[in-house]
């Protein structure tokens, strides 16, 4: 049965949403490429980048993770708060390697009561959302403190080898994403997410893959959060709340499938990028303030809307 | 297997609050053993309750529907109808029922297209509520600028936050609260809706094969979740007077709380408004404990956010893998 | 390899139940046995014993009269046994070699999986069931994609691939048609003479009787007989199994008369159409038993559910001379006709609400407004006394009945609306010889009440006991016509085959 490329592709579908917001961009700043406007673009699609590629590989294995943004916040207040911006670097790297253990538990704690008490992952996650946001602010009730210049320009400005640090970071995380995938565990991942009793039937671990997968999602949130906290130098308990639907919504503009055991890593890369592009593009457009917030959400319901109209489509040629 | 409690999740619900409220007494600004003051605080409670209740009522429905039923976007369409209540009444009370109207057809309209997101586009409800919550919110700063002139009207002050006359203190609010549980209860028992909508949100595929309009009852019930919002939009404004751009946003978390709180399956198919209104009741309690302890808003979050994790811990759970 | 397996005087509960009291079952290399028991009998806890699905709560496993225990199907898949599930243990999403190799890929040296070496082994098992595939099935077909029949031989592939020793068959040919399970019963001859064991788990005597060398008869929870499957009888089997009149002698020689069939056709059915029928045409009539046979997924189910309104098509549908086209099972319901779906679980049944819920959900319209819900409890009761429901209550979840009761259940939503034409897609699949017996007779009853009936079986004996008429799908179109003196098995088969009745191809 020949299946068309883009099916058995998702992600070029979202290469090809790539290429043409790179072109609009393109066309409003001609620019866009050289050394310092890529670098400062890439360096602000970063965080969304890395919570993109821990929302995907929760995705794929058939939960979501509706709490990311609530890490990266309390990863943003623990990091402003206790190194501040009198912070020395070794502190700073003490508080990051803290992070990551934030990450790893709150992530544990999701996927213990996902995939060990077996609740839904949308209730769940919401729950664990409402919980850590209040938490960071707890830890940081109004925006301030911050982390030092220094830090905060290393993140910046690097560009070793005259490419973004940004690159470097995304390779890397393919590079583990491409070898991972081809393992026998990459493949309980696309089993569980697809059907999890058939998997669990065939002697796969169900349980602990899905408690792999917020483990990692959390992780990444942590790694998310230390870098906007790099990238903004300072603290605020909120910056996380509106990271968790774009991170979403680049999974699904990349081409997994929301009920999970489809796609990859690489498409939700891509439309993450393009989601950061069509930012870019409306600041470009001059639109008028008021209507700022407007046009942005409208846009993240029509990239989520895009597939099902696809589908409606092909259904209705049929 | 682990057995089920054998109270019914409403009953056990209420349990919670009464227990809840009688430890509230103890604490050191509580009512101690003065019944006066406990009746008085136990009415201010459900009056309180009423709100979020009301609210609830929308994310009741849209749950039991199943496939993951939820509505996002009630917080913001709570507050655009508040707002549009306000500006359109402007203390004028011949201009309350056209406000009532345009609060139950803009909640409808927005709830109708959160349906066709979900129906049509097969969005799924949590990701379209989401994003539409996005859109509702940029459209109220389209809208107001920031700024909102209005006033709400006597009749419906009068209707809303006070009580029935002088020498009957039990507030008016809870007994339209009352009603409007009948009412509900009414929409899910005693109308062919509510036995279809009960059939979509176990199995969609046998209620089709079983001549329900599968379809057509998704979009009904989302539309109806969003002017039951924009009701609740309605009655928020008329008990407070005034509107600001967060105010439907708090009440969104404690809505979905509230539903689990009363036994409502989570999957769908299963479930009664009279658990939500205890699980409103239950919740109203908890917030209320908290601000009296005076817990800053952050630790109200952990809490509720602690709290629906305990209460799908026990209510919510799945079937397990090894039967 | 092992000799033998033996399950001792196992004994099972779930919370109340007691599934087995006494269980008992002796497999042995080079050999067929089979597991025979009504639904309720304790036969699938039996074989999920044995393959380690569930753990005993009493008795004992021996593994060549030394005892073992089996704490996971992982631990007993180590130890060499296999079970073909009937619930497909496969991932939709992933392709077949996916699907078969899932845990056990053959790896490269860098720890990632061999594509080539997967490829090849996977085309090597497909070899195997090779020209009993409809469709281009290939290694990297997404099993999504694939008919249930063809689902079911990578499920079988699956559990050989790791060249188990024994093969727990559990009513693995229910979805296979005549031609593959030929070729799997070859496949079981090959296994045994390499001295492997199978246990064949079946309702399905025809083939009980084809493949397996020894018997084992459960009933109640409790091993109530074993022997040679030379020594004994379908009848005395049966009798073993239910205690009961033999349900087969209803079904063998019923005669049925021509004057009870209405000359006027009720339902005129011209060039039906759509992805799974390729121009369908018949007549049925008043009072009609009408059958449909064929191998499975010939587009017997597409038949029934364009008919009912759930599936497009092209073409016209005249009920009574009027033309009807149903857009939606609604409408079908509105004029009268009434589908009972293949599966019952998925399609028939709403599983966690009530019985009474479940009875009444297409008739809530005529209980007014508000709903007399009185009435219709009356109502619903009535429709269970009718069709002998044993049930505790109309408020008890319909999970809590029995495979033969839920399916009462089905139908008798529709009976109480008096529907005038009866679609039932194979409605006797998993149902006990007991209450196959009463739904027989409720066939007969309404057909010769003047309803018109058209139904599915996968089972010819059904067909031929009792319907009047038989088409015969192939390939989306009907292909044979069988009634009367035609009617026989021979024929029915044939015409499955899509050879012409008087032999030769089509």
């Amino acid at each position: 049965m020949k299946r068309s490329l883009v099916t058995r592709q998702p992600a070029f579908f979202a290469l090809i949403l790539l290429v043409i917001s790179l072109a609009i961009n393109l066309i409003l700043q001609p620019n866009m490429f050289a050394g310092e406007t890529l670098n400062s673009n890439m360096r602000v699609f970063l965080p969304i980048i890395l919570l993109t590629v821990g929302q995907a590989i929760v995705i794929l294995g058939g939960g979501i993770d509706i709490s990311v943004g609530g890490t990266v916040s309390i990863v943003n207040a623990v990091l402003a708060t206790r190194v501040g911006l009198q912070g020395s670097t070794e502190e700073m790297w003490k508080f990051v390697l803290l992070s990551l253990l934030i990450g790893l538990i709150a992530g544990s704690i999701n996927g213990f009561f996902i995939a060990f008490l077996r609740l839904q992952p949308i209730i769940t996650t919401y729950a664990t959302s409402f919980l850590y946001v209040g938490l960071a602010l707890f830890i940081l009730p109004n925006p301030g403190g911050g982390i030092p210049g220094t830090l905060a320009g290393l993140y910046r400005n690097s560009m070793p080898l005259r490419f973004p640090l940004a690159f470097y970071v995304i390779a890397v995380i393919l590079l583990i994403w491409w070898y991972a995938s081809s393992t026998r565990i990459g493949k309980f991942l696309y089993a569980v997410g697809g059907k999890a009793d058939a998997a669990y039937e065939t002697g796969v671990p169900v349980t602990w893959v899905q408690f792999g997968t917020y483990v990692a999602s959390g992780l990444m949130a942590a790694l998310a959060g230390v870098a906007i906290t790099m990238l903004s130098g300072s603290g605020n308990a909120e910056i996380g709340v509106s990271m968790t639907l774009t991170s979403i919504t680049a999974v699904v503009v990349g081409g997994n499938a929301l009920s999970g055991g489809v796609g990859g890593v690489v498409g939700p890369v891509f439309g993450a990028i393009t989601l950061g592009i069509i930012q870019n593009i409306i600041s470009f457009a001059n639109i008028n303030t008021w209507w700022e917030t407007f046009v942005k959400a409208t846009i993240i319901v029509a990239a989520l809307a895009a597939p099902g109209v696809v589908n409606l489509f092909r259904r209705r040629k049929l | 297997m682990k057995k089920r409690f054998s109270i019914s999740p409403p009953v056990a619900a209420l349990l919670l609050a009464v227990i809840l409220f009688v430890l509230s007494g103890l604490l050191p600004n509580g009512f101690g053993s003065d019944l006066g003051v406990a009746r008085a605080q136990a009415t201010n409670i459900v009056r309180l309750a009423v709100f979020l209740g009301v609210i609830a009522a929308g994310q009741t429905l849209v749950i039991i529907s199943g496939s993951e039923g939820i509505d996002l976007s009630a917080g913001s369409v709570v507050t655009l109808t508040a707002i549009l209540t306000y500006v359109l009444v402007n203390g004028a009370n011949e201009k309350v029922f056209l406000g009532l109207l345009a609060a139950l057809a803009v909640g409808m309209v927005i709830g109708f297209l959160n349906g066709v997101g979900i129906t049509v586009l097969k969005i799924s409800p949590f990701v379209m509520t989401l994003g539409m919550s996005g859109v509702v919110s940029g459209a109220i700063i389209v809208i107001t600028h920031g700024n909102v002139t209005g006033k709400v009207a006597p009749i419906m002050t009068r209707l809303i936050a006070r009580p029935i006359s002088p020498s009957i203190p039990i507030p008016n609010a809870i007994i339209l609260w009352i009603l409007f549980g009948i009412l509900i209860w009414l929409l899910l028992e005693r109308i062919s809706f509510g036995r279809q909508l009960f059939a979509i949100g176990v199995n969609r595929v046998t209620a089709r094969l079983s001549g329900v309009d599968v379809t057509g009852t998704n979009l009904l019930t989302y539309s109806l979740a969003g002017a039951l919002a924009g009701f609740g939009g309605f009655l928020l404004v008329g008990n407070t007077g005034v509107v600001h751009l967060q105010l439907g946003q708090p009440f969104l978390f404690p809505s979905i709380a509230a539903v689990a709180v009363g036994g409502t399956l989570l999957s769908g198919g299963k479930g009664s408004y009279w658990g939500t209104m205890a699980g409103a009741i239950v919740l109203t309690l908890i917030t209320s404990l908290l601000t009296t302890m005076q817990m800053p808003d952050s630790v109200r979050r952990m809490v509720l956010g602690a709290t629906l994790l305990v209460l799908i811990s026990i209510y919510g759970r799945q079937r397990s893998l090894r039967q | 390899m092992p000799e033998s397996l033996s399950a001792r005087n196992i004994v099972k509960h779930y919370g109340g139940v007691v599934a087995l009291s006494d269980g008992n079952l002796d497999v042995r290399a080079h050999e067929v046995v089979a597991l025979v028991g009504a639904n309720g009998s304790g036969k699938s806890t039996m074989s999920k014993v044995i393959n380690g699905v569930v753990v005993l709560d009493g008795g004992q496993l021996l593994l060549d009269d030394a005892p073992i225990q089996l704490s996971s199907p992982q631990a007993a898949k180590k130890l060499g046994i296999s079970t073909v599930f009937q619930e497909l243990s496969l991932i939709p999403q992933m392709t077949v070699s996916e699907n078969i190799w899932l845990t056990r890929e053959p790896l490269n040296r860098y720890g990632t999986v061999d594509r080539k070496a997967v490829q090849a082994r996977t085309e090597e098992l497909l070899g195997l069931f090779e020209g009993t595939f409809k469709t281009n099935l290939a290694y990297d077909s997404p099993v999504a994609s694939l008919p249930p029949d063809e689902k079911q031989i990578i499920e079988i592939l699956k559990a050989i691939s790791f060249d188990p020793w024994m093969i727990i068959l559990d009513e693995a040919t229910a979805s296979l048609d005549s031609r593959q399970v030929q070729r799997l019963f070859e496949l079981v001859q090959s296994w045994k003479e390499q001295g492997k064991s199978i246990v064949f788990v079946s309702h399905r005597m025809e083939e009980i009787f084809r493949i397996a060398d020894r018997f084992s008869v459960l009933r109640n929870g409790r091993t109530v007989g074993d022997g040679n499957i030379k020594d004994i009888d379908e009848k005395q089997l049966v009798k073993l199994m239910i205690e009961k009149e033999s349900v087969l002698g209803f079904l063998r020689g019923e005669a049925r008369t021509e004057e009870k069939i209405d000359k006027e056709a009720t339902l005129e059915v011209e060039n039906l159409s759509n992805d799974g029928l390729k121009g369908v045409s018949f007549k049925v009539h008043r009072g009609e038993l009408l059958g449909i046979g064929g191998l499975r997924g010939q587009g017997q189910r597409h038949l029934l559910h364009s008919l009912f309104g759930d599936i497009p098509y092209l073409g016209t549908v005249k009920l009574s001379g009027k033309e009807l086209h149903f857009k939606h099972p609604r409408d079908a319901m509105r004029n009268g006709f009434a589908l009972v779906p293949g599966d019952r679980a998925k399609e028939g049944l709403l599983y966690i609400r009530s019985i009474l819920d479940n009875l009444l959900i297409p008739s809530w319209k005529r209980y007014g407004f508000p709903l007399k819900i009185r009435k219709a409890r009356m109502d619903a009761t009535k429709t269970g006394e009718n069709l002998n429901l044993k049930m505790a209550g109309l408020d008890e979840p319909v999970s809590s009945l029995s495979g033969g009761n839920a399916q009462k259940v089905v139908i008798g939503k529709w009976l109480s609306r008096e529907p005038q034409v009866l679609l039932l897609d194979d409605p006797t699949k998993g149902v006990d010889v007991g209450t196959k017996a009463e739904f027989y007779a409720l066939l007969n009853r309404l057909s010769e009440a003047g309803k018109t009936i058209i139904f599915y079986s996968s089972d010819d004996e059904e067909l031929i006991g009792l319907c009047d008429r038989v088409l015969v799908m192939y390939d989306g179109m009907i292909r044979t016509e069988l009634s009367g003196d035609s009617l026989t098995e021979q024929n029915l088969i044939a015409a499955s085959l899509g050879i012409a009745e008087q032999g030769g191809a089509v």
